[in-house]
């Protein structure tokens, strides 16, 4: 089967040669299939930011191969990498970066606009993700008349709107109260399962973990266990990741 | 300790202290130069022939100081927006407030300090290349000019001491008042979202009436000398008036327009440009309408100090028919005459005997004589010939202008050929020259015209040729075109600085946004073509008005003015090439602020 994401032997120091050197993450390695939902989780400080950061082509590795979608992104020159981004991958962040001088609509409509899509195409493709979110009432909205998990979960629609090979998101709760929370991670399993997107999400928060179908430990930027749900039920797998989260630690 | 952070943190904002750095030096620097002449009484009593030109130059202080103080309090708003944060941490880690916002005191007036000083020193030297070029292109003679002038420095350094103190206050209770949550946040703070459509459009309909009465006061006094009085001041209120609410609410409009027309908005980032405009607009209203309204008054004294230059033609052609005249041309005479471009060259012979001079009628028959007459209603002249001058007085006062001074009293007759070679005298000829145009063969025109004075040194305070009016007048008008040049370019640089400030003011906060344009994928091209249309709009709006303000305007002047819109061009083009450097220099500096 077609691996969505193939990350071999990802290295990353910060710091030029001669100054003073931080190794980030060293020889990570793990694959990502097509419909899956996997998380990564790690304390604070264990790499994640800068896992994704390579894996949406923000930043390069040191050393290493990333492939998206059968692409090596490490390959790309600069107009290459925004190309991709804008196509290929899509984005929740935990604060969610929406530009507040646009109404709900247009930020939702953004990644298509700059694909230059025709208008025909773009009108339909953000009323049916915004149904899907329940975002219809408040798309002329600007982002400072919604709330929190509103805000989000525009963020989320924007993220999915161009129909992307693949959604990274990098804490989207951590700014959320657990109502909102939990709101949108329903929203996203709902997503994943129905319409087969595949997700990489990157938290600390074993609560969003536990939405996952796999999750990937990284600590001092290495990828330690791997735990997979099966056919436990979401609240089991959230007592197992509380238990590894404590043989890990140690 | 504190301090000391303080520092580090300029060191890493040096490029955004060095935008405001020079900011605030080419403020002063222009500040100089404007007073480098204003404050210049000899200066200004001896050049310009009217008394109004104090005045005028008075209400130019004000005009600038008003703009210089709108202008730092941008620079400080710009200071303010990228210290508040680092600031506000402070506060939060327990820095008392009384020091921090002693610490801002001592910044900014640091800043202000230094910046005055370095750009009065280049404004010095600027004023001086600013007047040589401009003494030199317009062949000017101005007097009692000199680039350095002690009371011209002090005021400069007073009125920016006096200006940073206010600054430098408001900055500190600013600091001291505000919550540590506000300074640390300031960054995120709600856009406010106004859409009060009505208003708007009451505005835009507002606005374009109270141009169009505006534009028809000026049209209307200047065709109507006497209605004058009354037209500037009603012209002056509803243009301010109908600039702002036409920037406040047409512009907006358009803007709207262009947003719903969904295939133009929803292609590529035209839409976020758009909806940055309309959030910007409401802020910048006031600033683009202040704009537009100085760049309209600089632009007006340009045009009309060229004005006054097309005017030295225009009188200097209505005194003198010919170009040249030479009394018994000698060998290097006729030399310098063989490089002139000639349209029509006459030779005339005569004789004195006593008080009597007799010229040969048959000469004028072959060759008719030129001369101009002066309507002096409507300041307009014509050239005529006369092949009979005994019947002309134009004719003969232009003939007795090209005689050497002791010569121009006598009685004249035209004789027939018999009479005049009857007459006991010695001959002498007079060459008169029309070159195809004055200006274009001046140089020779004046070896030519001082050669003569050599030779007969009673002409040197007679003249009586062209190139004698035409210093008298240029010394007459240069002064009053000199004023209108620097006080022009001088407004038009404060002005567009300003509009830069403004601009990179808002940069910081930008930065947010264009990463996140960055991070979903937008090339770096595509970011950077949409910040140059933003920032193009932003100033071609104001520029826009402004110059159909001028067009309009100059109508003030038709009756005042011989030919007010000749050469108009000359002044636009140099107004657009200032004007472009300042966009083009702010844009590059936006994002370098900006991009990363
Ligand atoms: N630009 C950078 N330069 C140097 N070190 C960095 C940089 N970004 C992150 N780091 C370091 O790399 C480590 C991992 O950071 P990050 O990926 O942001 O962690 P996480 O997102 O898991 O909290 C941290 O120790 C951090 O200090
Ligand atoms: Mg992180």
């Amino acid at each position: 089967m077609q691996k969505i994401v193939e990350v071999k032997n990802v290295e990353k120091i910060y710091g030029k040669a001669g100054e003073k050197q931080f190794k980030a993450l060293s020889d990570v390695n793990f694959e990502v299939k097509p419909g899956e939902f996997v998380g990564i989780m790690g304390a604070s400080g264990s790499g994640k930011t800068t896992l994704l950061n390579i894996l949406s082509t923000l930043d390069t590795p040191t050393s290493g191969q990333v492939q998206i979608a059968g692409q090596d992104i490490t390959k790309l020159n600069n107009n290459q990498m925004a190309d991709f981004r804008s196509k290929k991958i899509g984005f929740i962040f935990q604060d969610f970066n929406l530009l507040e001088n646009l109404t709900a609509y247009e930020n939702i409509a953004l990644p298509l606009a700059l694909q230059n899509a025709s208008v025909k195409k773009i009108k339909p493709a953000v009323m049916s993700i915004s149904e899907k979110l329940g975002l219809t009432d408040i798309l002329n909205h600007y982002p400072t008349e919604l709330s929190g998990g509103q805000k989000q979960r525009v963020a989320a629609a924007r993220a999915l709107v161009h129909e992307p090979s693949i959604v990274f998101g990098d804490e989207p709760t951590g700014a959320l109260d657990s109502k909102s929370a939990r709101a949108l991670l329903d929203t996203l399993t709902k997503i994943n399962r129905e319409d087969n997107v595949s997700i990489l999400l990157v938290t600390h928060d074993p609560f969003s973990a536990s939405f996952c179908d796999r999750i990937l430990f990284i600590k001092d930027g290495e990828i330690g266990q791997e735990l997979k749900k099966e056919d436990s039920s979401r609240a089991e797998y959230y007592q197992e990741i509380l238990d590894s989260l404590g043989t890990f630690a140690e | 300790m504190l301090n000391k952070l303080a520092l580090s943190g300029i060191k890493h904002r040096i490029r955004d202290y060095s935008v405001l750095f020079s900011g605030l030096m080419i403020a002063s620097a222009i500040f100089y130069m404007f007073m480098s002449l204003a404050t210049n009484q000899a200066f200004l009593s001896s050049n310009s022939p009217a008394s109004a030109t104090s005045f005028i130059f008075g209400f130019g202080i004000v005009l600038l100081a008003i703009i210089t103080i709108v202008y730092v309090n941008y620079a400080n708003t710009f200071l303010l927006s990228m210290r508040q944060k680092e600031y506000g941490m402070f506060m939060m880690l327990g820095a008392k407030s009384s020091k921090i916002s002693k610490m801002i005191f001592v910044e900014t007036f640091a800043i202000g300090a230094i910046s005055t000083i370095i750009g009065t020193l280049i404004g010095i030297v600027a004023t001086g290349f600013v007047s040589r070029w401009l003494i030199s292109a317009l062949d000017m003679q101005v007097k009692h000019f000199s680039s350095f002038y002690l009371p011209a420095f002090l005021w400069t350094l007073l009125f920016f001491v006096v200006i940073f103190m206010f600054s430098a206050i408001k900055n500190s209770i600013s600091l001291r008042r505000s919550k540590v949550l506000t300074l640390l946040n300031r960054d995120s703070q709600p856009v406010k979202i106004k859409r009060n459509g009505v208003m708007k459009s009451i505005q835009a309909v507002l606005g374009l009436i109270l141009l169009a009465i505006g534009y028809f006061a000026m049209w209307y006094a200047g065709n109507n000398p006497g209605f004058i009085m009354m037209g500037i001041p009603i012209a002056l209120v509803t243009i301010v008036g109908g600039t702002y609410f036409t920037i406040n609410s047409f512009v907006t409009a358009v803007l709207v327009m262009l947003k719903k027309n969904t295939k133009y908005s929803q292609k590529g980032l035209n839409n976020f440009t758009l909806s940055q405009l309309s959030f910007r607009i409401n802020d910048y209203t006031k600033i683009l309408a202040m704009v537009s309204m100085m760049f309209a008054l600089a632009l007006g004294a340009i045009t009309v100090g060229l004005g006054f230059n097309n005017q030295i033609d225009n009188v200097v052609n209505g005194q003198n028919y010919y170009d040249v005249q030479i009394t018994n041309p000698d060998a290097a005479q006729t030399k310098r005459l063989k490089s002139l471009n000639i349209e029509k060259k006459d030779t005339y012979n005569y004789k004195i005997d006593g008080q009597n001079i007799y010229y040969r009628a048959s000469e004028f028959k072959k060759q008719p004589i030129g001369y101009a007459q002066m309507n002096t209603e409507t300041m307009q002249f014509k050239l005529k010939t006369s092949n009979d001058p005994a019947k002309n007085t134009n004719a003969q006062y232009e003939l007795m202008n090209a005689r050497l001074p002791s010569q121009r009293t006598m009685k004249v007759s035209f004789v027939g050929d018999a009479e005049y070679n009857a007459v006991n005298a010695k001959g002498s000829s007079l060459v008169l020259v029309k070159t195809n145009s004055f200006k274009d063969n001046l140089p020779v025109i004046k070896q030519i015209s001082k050669a003569e004075i050599t030779r007969y040194p009673s002409l040197k305070d007679a003249g009586g040729d062209k190139y004698s009016s035409y210093t008298l007048i240029n010394g007459f008008f240069s002064g009053l075109e000199f004023m209108g040049f620097f006080l022009g370019i001088a407004f038009l640089a404060m002005l567009a600085s300003c509009l830069m400030f403004k601009i990179l003011s808002g940069a910081n906060g930008d930065v947010k946004r264009y990463n996140m344009l960055y991070k979903i994928g937008t090339q770096q091209k595509i970011l950077r073509s949409a910040i140059n249309k933003e920032i193009a709009i932003l100033f071609s709006v104001p520029a826009i008005l402004g110059i159909v303000h001028v067009l309009i305007g100059l109508q003030l002047f038709v009756k005042i003015l011989y030919k007010p819109y000749a050469h108009i061009e000359i002044p636009f083009a140099i107004f657009l090439v200032l004007y472009l450097a300042y966009y083009f220099l702010t844009r590059y500096l936006y994002k370098k602020i900006v991009l990363k």
